[in-house]
């Protein structure tokens, strides 16, 4: 079963649209970079230390876990209505996971010189070493495993081992990821042992919406669907989606109601997630997609909204976990005031760029709606 | 081997800041970027609010979270028991900030704390965050004493540059020695109640060890497990001076 397109309209137009974000995103973050260093950031030794382009990252990296979630369920677990959007997700994963380095790239002190610092002086006590190493791993293995089902290799035994190591490294590096906020005992808004498991359970939400929004894209409305594609959308695709996205939704909800009720210091913060009207939107979103997502409607709108309603959630985790100073300074405040740069959000308008221009560009020159023939 | 730790006596701080002050010159910090910094917080509500204060260098920890988290290992631990970081190892990640639970940490490459900046007015050569007019100790990067390059994290060195010249076996680095006062860290030195001690905590007749013994050194936020190596007498909290076991911004 072939499922070739040459891509609707809408890919040209995403080709042009993440074009112009990157040049945009690129000049002026480099402009600000280049002439203010880091103070172009909003971020700060008084308490902030992880900003914006930390949460770009970590909703990057995890979706590129999630579209690798997302592609197994074909490739690895062997259901073959899902063939037809594996690889659009594999190449996606890799696009995705691009995005985030990115942003994280523009974020740290020394890039470069993480280049050998990391490996010649690894410490194998820090979560963020073997997150790294993870993903590293994942994006030989994810670009192995693509250029085999590029070459039509879907199933020998080499590529079936391709892909199931592949995921087996996004997941760890997806719960490293998780480790790396869930070991700080010192951080009580973070600290949990089931965090690996809330950001892999997230991140599938996240993949899966980035899934559901190219493959829209992709053809323009599921009658415009070839068979094939449109049978998966239509049936098991959205009400796995749907059922995932309710269960997180009550883990988020539960992480509230936790967060709200328990006393240690630091969820103080909690209070103030829940006063923000960015929080009620984000499960407005959430809940509003769930039930597109029920009905098998508007699939493009409802990934939109779960791709918004994750963002928002991101930035409430990562940055929620460091609004109250651990005994910093004299007179801080109760709550840090902490609201991104420019240029800080021009790294997230260069990451959500770099993903729809490289999965633009894979829809027009590589045949991302591939699937094997029998 | 010395394990240095230091003794600070919270009945006899008067709030006075000269450590902080000491410490900014000594290591060329920033304003309003203190590696030794007095923390001041009100308890209580109207119409009996209280202000305290807290001194708070780096807890040079036993177990410091700062040195696990880091990719690099450019946040290590001397086997004097010194917690330093190598600034030319460090990729400028920030995890330690994140890590360590005293907010002791700093990144310089970002907005001033306070105005003007004075980054701009005193700029600094090569990477160096700026060339402050004074001058403190000679540039060691792998020690992380001087001054602060861009793209990397600082903190208290407890005065490496001091106290590793100290001869070997010293008990106590006691600036009413005329001998010693040459290796004692600047807000030992500096401070005018002496209110700090600093001294081997490995032995037993150190003044540092049995001021912890006799009057029951605490330590700061105990449940972390990072054990650190500053030590506060309260006296039983007596004169009101206590270790807060948490911030006053509890819930309301
Ligand atoms: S106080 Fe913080 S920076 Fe100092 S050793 Fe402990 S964890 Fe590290
Ligand atoms: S900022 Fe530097 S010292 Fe801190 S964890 Fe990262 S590499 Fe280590």
């Amino acid at each position: 079963m072939a499922t070739q397109t040459q891509g609707s309209g809408a890919v040209s137009a995403v080709l042009m649209a993440g074009l112009a974000g990157l040049v945009v995103s690129l000049g002026i973050a480099f402009f600000n970079l280049m002439s203010g260093g880091h103070s172009a950031f909003n971020t700060g030794s008084d308490g902030v230390s992880w900003g914006l382009p930390v949460v770009n990252y970590v909703f990057f990296a995890l979706t590129s876990t999630g579209l690798t979630l997302v592609a197994s369920v074909a490739m690895t677990f062997g259901n073959k209505a899902w063939y037809p959007i594996a690889k659009r997700c594999v190449w996606l994963s890799l696009v995705t996971l691009v995005a985030g380095f990115a942003s994280l790239a523009l974020e740290l002190g020394h890039p470069f010189r993480m280049l050998w610092a990391v490996p010649l002086n690894a410490q194998l006590l820090s979560p963020l070493n073997w997150m790294g190493i993870f993903y590293s791993v994942f994006l030989v293995l994810g670009i192995l495993k693509f250029m085999r089902i590029h070459s039509g290799d879907w199933s020998s035994g080499t590529s079936k081992q391709i892909g199931l190591a592949a995921l087996v490294t996004e997941l760890l590096a997806g719960g490293m990821l998780g480790m790396a906020f869930g070991a700080m005992a010192m951080r009580p808004m973070w600290y949990g042992n089931l965090v690996p498991l809330y950001f892999i359970l997230t991140a599938a939400c996240t993949g899966g919406a980035f899934a559901v929004l190219v493959t829209c894209l992709t053809y323009g409305g599921t009658d415009k669907m070839p068979e094939p594609v449109r049978r998966l959308m239509q049936g098991s695709l959205p009400m796995a989606f749907a059922a995932l996205l309710g269960l997180t939704i009550l883990v988020i909800g539960y992480r509230t109601v936790i967060g709200l009720w328990s006393n240690a210091d630091g969820l103080q913060v909690w209070d103030a997630i829940v006063a923000s009207p960015w929080y009620w939107i984000e499960a407005a979103l959430l809940i509003g997609a769930f039930f597109l997502l029920l009905q098998r409607k508007a699939l493009a709108v409802a990934a939109v909204m779960v791709i918004g309603g994750f963002f928002i959630d991101r930035y409430d985790f990562v940055i929620g976990g460091q609004l109250l100073p651990l005994f910093k300074g004299s007179w801080v405040p109760d709550l840090i005031a902490y609201t991104p740069s420019t240029t800080e959000w021009m790294l997230t308008l260069l990451a959500f760029s770099i993903a729809f221009f490289g999965w633009a560009l894979g829809e027009k020159m590589l045949n991302l709606g591939a699937a094997p023939q029998d | 081997m010395a394990k240095w730790g230091m003794v600070i006596d919270l009945e006899k701080c008067t709030g006075c800041q000269a450590c902080s002050t000491a410490c900014q010159m000594e290591n060329n910090r920033l304003p309003g970027e203190n590696y030794q910094d007095v923390l001041y917080y009100t308890e209580g509500r109207q119409p009996t609010p209280t202000l305290k204060w807290f001194p708070r260098p780096c807890m040079h920890c036993e177990e410091p979270s700062c040195m696990h988290v880091c990719p690099t290992k450019a946040t290590y631990k001397t086997e004097d028991g010194v917690v330093l970081i190598d600034w030319d190892k460090c990729i400028g990640c920030k995890y330690c900030m994140i890590a360590c639970p005293y907010g002791v940490r700093f990144y310089t490459d970002e907005k001033p704390l306070i105005e003007p900046n004075i980054k701009q007015v005193f700029k600094g050569d090569g990477d160096l965050s700026w060339n402050p007019p004074y001058k403190g100790p000679q540039q060691d990067p792998k020690h992380g004493v001087g001054i602060q390059p861009n793209g990397v994290v600082s903190k208290c060195t407890f005065c490496y540059h001091k106290i590793s010249k100290a001869p070997k076996g010293t008990a106590d680095l006691d600036e009413s020695n005329p001998e010693l006062v040459e290796y004692v860290p600047a807000c030992v030195r500096t401070c005018a109640p002496k209110a700090r001690y600093f001294g081997d905590l490995d032995n037993p007749n150190s003044q540092v060890s049995r001021l912890i013994s006799d009057k029951q050194g605490t330590r700061l936020l105990d449940h972390t497990g990072n054990k650190p190596q500053v030590y506060y007498l309260t006296g039983g909290g007596a004169a009101g001076s206590a270790v807060p076991g948490t911030r006053s911004n509890k819930k309301a």
